[in-house]
């Protein structure tokens, strides 16, 4: 199973990925046992002439050992993840200093980015919208501010593994920092309406030299400013 | 192995069928109210103003509503009163009491319908923002459940009339005052959040 | 009390008898019609929508007119004599709207999916298990002769048809069904504007609405009845497990739906009366998350409503056929109870991803995570009770034994979920469309189906055919496998759940693209496969009713109560109330001849009943 999981490309996602694989051995094992232990039991004990069934009522033991087995496995998971889960969500935990900060906007159908130019600020002239189309450099921390203008939609990149809804008049903060240049689709992940199955954008990671470019041919003050 | 021997004769329940299924209600009611409750503390804790600031100026009548407070509480005593009589099996005693506990109710939504009328001259309505809409939304829907608890009141009324109870037949009388109590008893806090909060 | 009033025989109307009865186990067999029906139409909207996943751009077969009709205007095939003929007329413009030229268009596909959940979950399973098996059982096996307060009883399910047919008037108003999922998420379903649907999102809120009434009023009686009126004898801790969980779920029941009822008369306000609660507008507008935390406070109960009495039938199909007591009667009790507990603080696990503050997140993780406990004391008993058992693989057997199984990996795919890390990833994908249906198909439906074929004989005084309820098993359980266990596998890959079409979802996303669109394909023959076998059921079902091999008394050997009443069931039920002299469960007593002893005999003589 866990070779159909997306190339992952963020820095949080291989603790995504090892949590993942945690859970697919650990149930794996479970869901043999039970199995097997089933299906010895189903051929073991069917009727045969003249087989009575052993009157057993139940065991305290065993019930004790199931239970206290089953919870220790799931706080031993939780455990493990929660550090991981504040890694991605909490915006007190997020890298500080992000080095590129867009506005991720969705609307029935499409992603709107805007990335406030030079003067990182937002509502400027500088301001640079596009649709669908989000650009950011490669070992790049990214913050993203998330928003809708209608109904609720969800900022999905699978080879991030992130995903955050994005509501309206709301902003919610996510980050990232991707590890592999290429394009990525940025399907809508939440229900939207009839054009939900269509609404996708486009994450491109660059070089940071390819990046440098585009930023200039952008906003080329910029380049003149030296920064 | 479980064998001992057991009681020939069903046990009579401590709770009758009908006593329990209107306690069993009142628990969707309470879910129901919960739900409602829970979203005006959501919109109220989660707005700093509050009235926010598009209503200021608007003011809810604490003062009409608190003595609509007391009168629906004592509406509550009277009808306990109703109870009580019954159990002494005095049918014109339960009479009376209900009667008076019947005026009660219809008095405490008569006052609220006319403080609805005011607010809305004043402009306070359901679209005005999550402030009217709720307001109007959980008391109104209380409202509703003392309409409905008049309705049911005077049903019994009626029935008390008719001698149908007695002081070992009031299961009528019973679960009424049962209902009454929690519709009456569920006001204070409505009153207290939504009109002094 | 009044014992004998019941018992005296007199004859009835034709109305009072078979449309509104009083009797608890004719309204049970009513809501179990009632139930197959629906199941059918949500089957049936299921295997419409299945088809546009797999040839998003082909034409429907019979449904959608033949591509030779559209280009050349001529008419070859008997369906498309019915199609033109329905072309020509009225209602042309709905089928323009819906299946421009037989291909159906996204915002029909939402319709049918929200449709196809509303109608599993609301419509089918709810009625079946809870409705159905609950009237029927439980005055039966607790030994009373009729629910507390059958005139509210015949209310409950005259309420579902009202609701039912509430439902259905959806799909024949201006604007179409409510295509908001079946959660309808706010500010979607809040306003027309976002999808256009008019009249079909109210309605959806008032049948569900009109349904609640309905459950509320059912699960009034069902706490009474099993309250107060048990025969002599029979304590708590001696209830059969069915009886307990559906008196379990009758309390979830009663205190999950009306938070759902408080939150559409909310929805509905915003849909007529102009209120903003669920649509943020700029000042001081109202909280889109409100409606996912109401919705998700009544949903997560709601799927434990779904599987709980289905976890009661294993436990009575799994003793009585392996001829053993179940293996730790109290724990199942108790845990039970415990899920029924835990369901109530585990709903933000729906909204990992929602803007829910992430503290709250890790909570819900935590307590998600511990409905494994009592679930895996359910299974290991349930194994314990097989275990050095005498195992008989009868129709129902194997649909108990499927039940354990199917439902063991639909709980731990549900672990996955509820891990939040993970879940960022699995959210919204196909995975959890496989943990759906891997719990409520795998899980309540197998139950569902082992339950009926256990007490048709009690219902109907006859045998279903066994052959071809094995028939229906292994196809069903062949099929299912086939239909749901590669969404796992979509879901890892990332393909999205509420998509319409799938070839562009797996354009750049995924690498696979081909495989995925094979394995859509395959799912689709697979679920035509899985809904033909239902036909099976049916037919077996109906015809076993007039035709099927006469049963006794007692055919399987059961102790509980419900097999001392005569067959067919008469009103009243038991000539004599029972008295119950020991638990539900004694199989194989050490030095007792028989290998049952029913609860109903007394100490140390033989057991009767069955011939
Ligand atoms: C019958 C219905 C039913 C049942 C019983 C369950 C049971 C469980 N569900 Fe499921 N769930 C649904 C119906 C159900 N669910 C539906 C319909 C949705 C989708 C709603 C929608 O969005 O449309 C959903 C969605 C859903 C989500 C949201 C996913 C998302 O949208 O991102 C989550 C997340 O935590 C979850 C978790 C669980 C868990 C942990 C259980 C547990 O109760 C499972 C416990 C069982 C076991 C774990 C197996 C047995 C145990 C053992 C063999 C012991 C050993 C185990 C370990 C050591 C781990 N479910
Ligand atoms: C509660 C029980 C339940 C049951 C029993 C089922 C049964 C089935 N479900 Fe469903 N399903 C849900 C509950 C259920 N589902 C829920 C809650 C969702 C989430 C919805 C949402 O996202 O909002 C969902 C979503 C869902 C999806 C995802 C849709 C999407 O996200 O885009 C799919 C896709 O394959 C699917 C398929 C099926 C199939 C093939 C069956 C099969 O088992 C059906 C078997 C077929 C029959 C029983 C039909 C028999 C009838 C005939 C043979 C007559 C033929 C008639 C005609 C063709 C008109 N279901
Ligand atoms: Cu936007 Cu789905
Ligand atoms: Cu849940």
């Amino acid at each position: 199973m866990l070779r159909w999981l997306p190339e992952n490309i963020s820095t949080f996602g291989q603790g995504v990925d090892t949590l993942f694989s945690a859970i697919y051995y650990i149930t794996l094992i479970v869901l043999i046992l039970v199995m097997a232990t089933l299906i010895i039991f189903l051929i073991k004990y069917r009727h045969q002439e003249g087989k009575k069934a052993t009157y057993i009522e139940g065991s305290t033991t065993l019930e004790i050992i199931w239970t206290a087995a089953t919870t220790v496995i799931v706080f031993v998971l939780a455990m493990f993840s929660y550090p991981q889960w504040n890694k991605i969500k909490s915006p007190n935990q997020f890298p500080e200093n992000p080095d590129v900060v867009v506005q991720v906007s969705g609307k029935q159908f499409n992603w709107d980015m805007t990335y406030p130019g030079p003067d990182n600020e937002f509502g400027t002239d500088d301001d640079l919208d596009l649709e669908n189309e989000l650009h950011v450099p490669r070992n790049a921390v990214v913050h993203i501010r998330l928003t809708s203008q209608d109904v609720i939609h969800s900022f999905f990149v699978p080879q991030l593994r992130l995903k955050q809804d994005a509501l309206p008049n709301r902003f919610i903060n996510v980050w990232f920092e991707a590890t592999k240049a290429g394009r990525y689709e940025i399907p809508c992940a939440e229900l939207c309406g009839f054009g939900h199955s269509e609404m996708r954008g486009y994450l491109n990671v660059h070089e940071q030299t390819d990046y440098d470019a585009w930023v200039q041919e952008r906003w080329p003050q910029e380049a003149e400013g030296g920064q | 192995m479980e064998t001992q021997n057991n009681i020939d004769v069903r046990e009579r329940p401590p709770l009758s069928n009908a006593r329990l299924a209107i306690l069993v209600l009142l628990g969707a009611e309470t879910m129901l109210f919960s739900g409602l409750i829970g979203t005006f503390l959501v919109f109220r804790v989660g707005n700093v103003t509050w009235p926010p600031p598009s209503h200021i100026g608007i003011e809810l009548p604490r003062v009409v509503t608190g003595i609509n407070t007391a009168l629906l509480l004592i509406s509550g005593y009277t009808m306990f009163q109703a109870w009580r009589a019954i159990q002494k099996d005095s049918v014109k005693q339960l009479r009376n009491w209900l009667l008076i506990t019947g005026i009660l109710g219809l008095l405490f939504l008569g006052i609220q319908g006319s403080e609805w009328v005011q607010l809305i001259r004043k402009g306070l309505t359901l679209q005005s923002g999550v402030y009217g809409g709720i307001f109007y939304v959980l008391i109104g829907c209380h409202a509703v459940h003392v309409l409905s608890a008049v309705i049911w009141l005077f049903i019994v009324l009626g029935m008390a009339m008719a001698g149908r109870f007695s002081a070992d037949r009031y299961t009528g009388v019973d679960t009424c005052t049962i209902y009454w109590i929690f519709v009456v008893a569920l006001w204070p806090i409505l009153y207290v959040l939504v009109y002094l909060s | 009390m009044h014992d004998n009033e019941h018992t005296s025989h007199h004859e009835e109307s034709f109305l009072r008898k078979y449309v509104f009865s009083l009797d608890h186990k004719t309204i049970g067999k009513q809501f179990l019609i009632y139930g197959l029906i629906m199941f059918f139409l949500g089957g049936g909207l299921a295997l419409l929508f299945r088809w546009k996943l797999a040839y998003p751009e082909k034409p429907l077969p019979i449904i959608g007119v033949s591509q030779q009709y559209l280009d050349e205007g001529e008419v070859v095939t008997g369906a498309d004599r019915m199609w033109e003929r329905i072309y020509e007329s009225d209602e042309e413009e709905w089928l323009e709207l819906y299946m421009p030229a037989g291909v159906m268009t996204d915002a029909f596909y939402n319709m049918l999916f929200t449709m196809h959940a509303t109608v599993m979950v609301f419509f089918v399973i709810v009625p079946i298990l809870v409705g159905a098996f609950g009237n029927f059982l439980i005055p039966l096996m607790i030994g009373t002769r009729d629910m507390a307060f059958p005139i509210l009883n015949m209310l409950s399910f005259w309420f579902a048809v009202l609701a039912a047919i509430i439902m259905m008037a959806g799909f024949f108003v201006p604007g179409g069904h409510a295509a908001a999922g079946w959660t309808g998420y706010t500010p979607l379903s809040a306003d027309a504007q976002w999808t256009g649907v008019e009249w079909g999102q109210i309605l959806w809120g008032l049948s569900l609405f009109v349904q609640g009434l309905s459950s509320l009023v059912g699960s009034i009686n069902y706490i009474t009845t099993v309250i107060n009126m048990r025969a002599p004898g029979m304590t708590f801790f001696r209830l059969p497990l069915v009886i307990w969980s559906l008196f379990i779920v009758a309390v979830l029941l009663l205190l999950a739906f009306p938070v759902l009822s408080s939150a559409i008369v909310l929805l509905v306000f915003d849909r007529l009366a102009g209120t903003t609660f669920f649509t943020a507008t700029a000042e001081g507008g109202g909280d889109p998350l409100l409606w996912q935390h109401l919705f998700w406070f009544f949903g997560h109960p709601e799927v434990y409503i779904l599987i709980l009495p289905g976890m009661g039938i294993a436990s009575e199909l799994i003793p009585v056929f392996s001829r053993k007591p179940i293996f730790g009667y109290r724990s199942m009790v108790y845990a039970m109870i415990a899920i029924a507990f835990l369901g109530w603080i585990v709903w933000g696990h729906h909204m990992f991803q929602s803007g829910m503050r992430p503290g709250l997140g890790s909570i819900f993780m935590t307590t998600t995570m511990l409905i494994a406990v009592p679930s895996a004391i359910k299974t290991f008993n349930w194994l314990g009770t097989m275990f050095r058992g005498s195992i008989r693989f009868t129709a129902p057997m194997l649909h108990g034994i499927a039940f354990v199984s199917m439902f063991v990996i639909g709980g731990l795919s549900g672990i996955y979920m509820a891990n939040t890390p993970v879940d960022v990833y699995i959210h919204d994908t196909y995975f959890i469309v496989a943990h759906i249906h891997y719990v409520v198909f795998g899980g309540s439906l197998f139950a569902v189906f082992g339950g009926i074929i256990f007490w048709f004989p009690k219902m109907y005084g006859r045998y279903m055919n066994d052959v071809l309820s094995k028939i229906h098993f292994w196809l069903t359980f062949i099929a299912f496998n086939c239909t749901f266990f590669p969404m796992h596998i979509l879901g890892v890959g990332g393909h999205r759940r509420r998509i319409s079409n799938p070839l562009a979802e797996a354009v750049e996303v995924v690498t696979q693209e081909q495989t995925f669109a094979d394995m859509n394909i395959f799912i689709t023959m697979s679920a035509f496969t899985l809904g033909f076998a239902q036909l099976i059921l049916v037919f077996n079902f109906f015809w076993s009713m007039y035709k099927g091999k006469t049963a006794e008394q007692n055919p399987w050997h059961v102790n509980t109560l419900e097999w001392e009443a005569p067959t067919p069931v008469p009103h009243g039920n038991f000539g004599q109330i029972p008295t119950v002299y020991r638990g539900p469960y004694e199989y194989s007593v050490p030095g007792e001849e028989a290998d049952w002893t029913p609860q109903a005999q007394p100490e140390h003589a033989p057991a009767t009943g069955g011939d």
